[in-house]
């Protein structure tokens, strides 16, 4: 049995950022929220702790942080140790929000009759809570809210407008939800007119935590036992999507206007596209690791590919971007426009996750604005997208210009790249190209692994990859692909812990152990088979870097080819470059 | 192959407006696939050339956000033929084509042809509903088959002719549609008596059941025939009417001719 804890999953207590409330009478309003709230989203609420975000930190013991950047002495959590013991907190002590929480603990032991249940240890669970998400489709909007096999769900994403809207629910209809969202939003005005951020709630079962961005306020109830920093960063992955449809500036301007603008009105059909991010971010660890899976290419043949897309271009083109089964072959960036910032993972995750959604009608040649929210959050791209090989339509051609006329110019540029690509034989050799089997590395033990290189020296506006093999048996399934990840996100929580960060842990799990090690040059997370030893599994890593490094070329792109495409670089800065969304306006206004 | 693509440019272009999931999308996947799937969003525009006899007519379908976006009059610039789509079980769906969706339309030719297009009349029309292969209407998620009674058929009416059997209060009538189609003629400007007749340029279809679809596209195709030669005749006049110029012309251009 794996009895390895995760104190942040064990942690009882709602965090609340800034200086302690006041008490005052709202507190009696926001307590009947809250079990209001608690009937919606778990009965069982068993709240006994609350803390301010220093006093927790006190309270929560971990390994002694290790620097053992560049050497290999390994320090095994251990696995009978309890690490933490929860006081369980009486309601006598003065901080409000510690009041607040304990009144809504009573509230739900007198409602529902409820013990406080026994601990249990994080890992246990995961991956039986919840058959793998449903494929795209969206059924998930006629669920019935009210059932227990809603509120079962692994994690629910909600996100509504600071008037209280609901705009999206990952599960069941937003209007079937709008009381619980407006008890959120409750939560969420309470604590901000005493000059708090509500950041997040534990409980027993979940941890919920709030995102306020603008005018959007964002929550994730989850029961994945995720870190909190993690959900956090997947909410921001749904708020950055919204964010690429509509731009900030939008989004801003709507409600500066309205307070109460229903924004379903602009996202209307999008809610698949957020499904598909939620669905892609719970099996991808891209998303985790914030860097690029590239799809492994003999060098030449990349830079082939790199050369054709180079030829084809058009004035105000930028970006050009070649993906084949969902992962990267090739980009090519405007050389004045990298000099300001370069492409972020982020931005292609949800360029890509944008593109899976609205695959099914794959005959036609897309053009669409698209922001990219990292690259400039107020300015869209726009895009060109079309598939090279229908009817398979594995191959993704992504062309991003700043002028949003340019659609016969830029389908020109496609016409010439199918040409320069068939005169090659470019798509047969894509074809054949794989993800690869960690036997090839060639040690055994050692089960799936994923490296994440940070920016090489000479290059540093490389963009951020990562290699990773496939996942195969006993990770075949998935169920068991979902449990490794799990174990991955509980490493990756641990490594970057915010009160005490670590650089190296050796796991031992039940029907595996895991090595996660983090230096100034790479993030590496391993899987071996139970049995390993720290001996074995040190030898093993060493191969590993070994072969990496030999196969750096084929795993990578090593150089991001650039093109000039405007004749006058001087107007190439990132706000002139994407165009604003002023031009936007006309009409904007009978909108709302 | 390479050289095939380059040769079809689009004689005509026409356009397809309206709300987000009206069924847009729909509409021209049962006409271009013959089928009708679940699982389709559109992001932006997409655009399709579709083989008319000697002709390629370039389709754009679009999300239905394009007002916000300012992406909607590039898309109908120099349109032939604008359909306005709405959905029959939703009357909200026939007023935003007005509100929203009818100043896109400006960009489009000065004569351009407007069909008013009320789309999921399975869901109101006994006879579009029976138009389906299989009578479970549940059967959403998978893919229907266009029923072989109807495409063996001759194409039918342009316009249903009256609606016999329905099965559920209608929230968009068919006298709505005709009314909107008048007051579409009047924001242009047309004289109605030498316009297309209302009844002629306002179907009910139903992309599920393939309930008068190819009726709308063919009869839309054909009154667009006259732009399409007008333009071959141009092209052929003057040879710097085409892609090639657009694409080096680049930047800003103003309504040019090009599609
Ligand atoms: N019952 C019925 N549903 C339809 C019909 N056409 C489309 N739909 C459904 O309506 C929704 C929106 O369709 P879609 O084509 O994506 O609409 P678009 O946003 O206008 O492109 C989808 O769930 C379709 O399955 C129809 O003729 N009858
Ligand atoms: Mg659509």
């Amino acid at each position: 049995m794996d009895t390895d804890n995760d104190q942040e999953g064990e942690t009882q207590g709602v965090k609340i950022c800034g200086p302690p409330l006041e008490v005052n009478t709202a507190a009696d309003t926001l307590a009947t929220s809250l079990s209001l709230l608690g009937n919606h989203m778990f009965p069982d609420v068993v709240a006994r702790k609350a803390a301010r975000e220093d006093e927790r930190a006190q309270d929560v013991p971990e390994e002694p942080p290790q620097d053992t950047e560049g050497s290999l002495s390994l320090q095994a959590t251990e696995p009978e140790s309890q690490e933490h013991q929860d006081d369980v907190a009486d309601g006598t002590q003065s901080d409000s929000g510690e009041f607040v929480v304990t009144v809504l603990a009573k509230a739900k032991l007198e409602e529902q009759g409820l013990g406080v249940k026994g601990h249990s240890s994080p890992l246990l669970e995961v991956g039986i809570q919840e058959s793998p998400p449903a494929a795209h489709g969206g059924s998930h909007r006629d669920e019935d809210v009210t059932a227990e096999s809603w509120r079962r769900h692994r994690k629910h994403i909600f996100v509504l407008s600071e008037a209280g809207k609901p705009i999206y629910s990952r599960y069941g209809s937003e209007e079937a939800l709008s009381s619980t969202m407006g008890v959120m939003m409750a939560l969420v005005s309470f604590v901000q007119s005493g000059d708090n951020n509500i950041r997040s709630v534990y409980s027993e079962e979940h941890t919920v935590v709030f995102l306020q961005k603008g005018p959007l306020v964002l929550v994730c109830v989850s029961s994945s036992r995720q870190s909190e920093q993690q959900l956090r960063s997947e909410l921001l992955y749904v708020y950055y999507q919204i964010i690429s449809m509509l731009t900030q500036a939008s989004i801003s301007r709507i409600f500066e206007h309205k307070k109460n603008y229903d924004l379903r009105r602009l996202l209307a059909g999008s809610e698949k596209i957020l499904d598909g991010l939620l669905d892609l971010m719970d099996s991808d660890p891209s998303f985790l690791l914030t860097a690029v899976h590239c799809l492994p290419l003999a060098s030449s043949l990349r830079d082939s590919l790199s050369q054709i897309l180079q030829k084809a271009i058009t004035p105000n083109l930028v970006f050009s971007i070649l993906i084949a089964k969902n992962q990267l072959l090739t980009v090519v960036q405007e050389r004045a426009v990298i000099e300001d910032a370069r492409l972020e993972p982020a931005d292609i995750h949800l360029l890509l996750n944008l593109i899976g959604a609205s695959s099914a009608f794959q005959a036609g040649e897309i053009w669409t604005p698209i922001c990219l929210p990292l690259f400039n959050p107020d300015c869209y791209f726009y895009t060109y997208i079309s598939y090279l090989d229908p009817p398979e339509c594995t191959v993704c051609l992504l062309l991003l210009s700043t002028d949003k006329e340019a659609f016969y110019a830029v389908a020109e540029c496609k016409r010439r790249i199918e040409e320069a690509m068939a005169a090659q034989g470019s798509l047969g050799l894509i074809a054949k190209a794989q993800t690869y089997s960690v036997s090839q590395v060639g040690v055994a033990d050692l089960r799936h692994f994923m490296y994440k290189p940070f920016d090489v020296p000479d290059n540093h506006r490389q963009l951020t990859q990562f290699t990773s093999p496939e996942m195969e048996a006993p990770y075949h399934t998935e169920e068991e692909k979902m449990r490794l990840l799990d174990l991955y996100r509980y490493m990756h929580g641990r490594i970057h812990s915010n009160s005490r960060p670590l650089k190296l842990i050796y796991h031992v799990a039940e029907r595996e152990t895991l090595l996660a090690w983090v230096t100034s040059k790479f993030e590496l997370y391993t899987c071996f088979s139970p049995l390993v030893t720290k001996a074995c599994a040190i030898t093993v890593i060493t191969k590993l870097l070994r072969w990496i490094k030999k196969e750096e070329e084929r795993l990578f792109i090593r150089y991001p080819p650039k093109y000039s495409t405007t004749p006058n670089p001087a107007k190439s800065s990132r706000g002139a470059k994407a165009e604003q969304t002023d031009s936007s306006d006309n009409g904007f206004l009978s909108l709302l | 192959m390479p050289e095939s693509s380059k040769m079809r440019k689009p004689d005509v272009k026409v356009v397809l407006l309206g709300d987000t999931n009206v069924g847009k999308t729909s509409l021209l996947h049962r006409y271009t696939e013959r089928k009708f799937k679940d699982t389709i969003s559109t992001v932006g525009g997409a655009f399709f050339l579709k083989q008319w006899g000697p002709y390629n007519v370039s389709i754009w379908d679009t999300a239905g956000r394009e007002q916000f976006h300012g992406l909607g009059s590039m898309y109908c610039r120099g349109a032939a033929a604008v359909i306005l789509t709405y959905d029959v079980t939703n009357w909200q769906s026939l007023a935003e084509l007005e509100e929203r969706f009818l100043s896109l339309t400006d960009t489009a030719n000065h004569d351009c042809i407007y069909a008013v297009v009320g789309n999921k009349a399975d869901l109101t029309d006994t006879k579009a509903y029976l138009s389906q292969e299989t009578p479970d209407a549940n059967q959403t998620e998978s893919e229907e088959h266009r029923s072989d009674v109807l495409s063996a058929c001759p194409t039918p009416p342009a316009s249903p002719v009256s609606i016999s059997g329905v099965t559920f209060p209608k929230q968009v009538t068919r006298e709505d549609a005709l009314a909107f189609y008048g007051r579409i003629l009047r924001y242009k400007g047309s004289d109605e008596r030498t316009s297309l007749p209302a009844e002629k340029m306002c179907f009910e279809t139903s992309a599920k059941t393939g309930y008068n679809v190819d009726a709308l596209f063919e009869a839309l195709f054909d009154l667009v025939l006259p732009s399409m030669l007008r333009k071959r005749n141009e092209n052929q006049q003057s040879a710097t009417v085409d892609l090639e110029v657009c694409r080096k012309g680049g930047g800003k251009r103003g309504r040019s001719t090009c599609c």
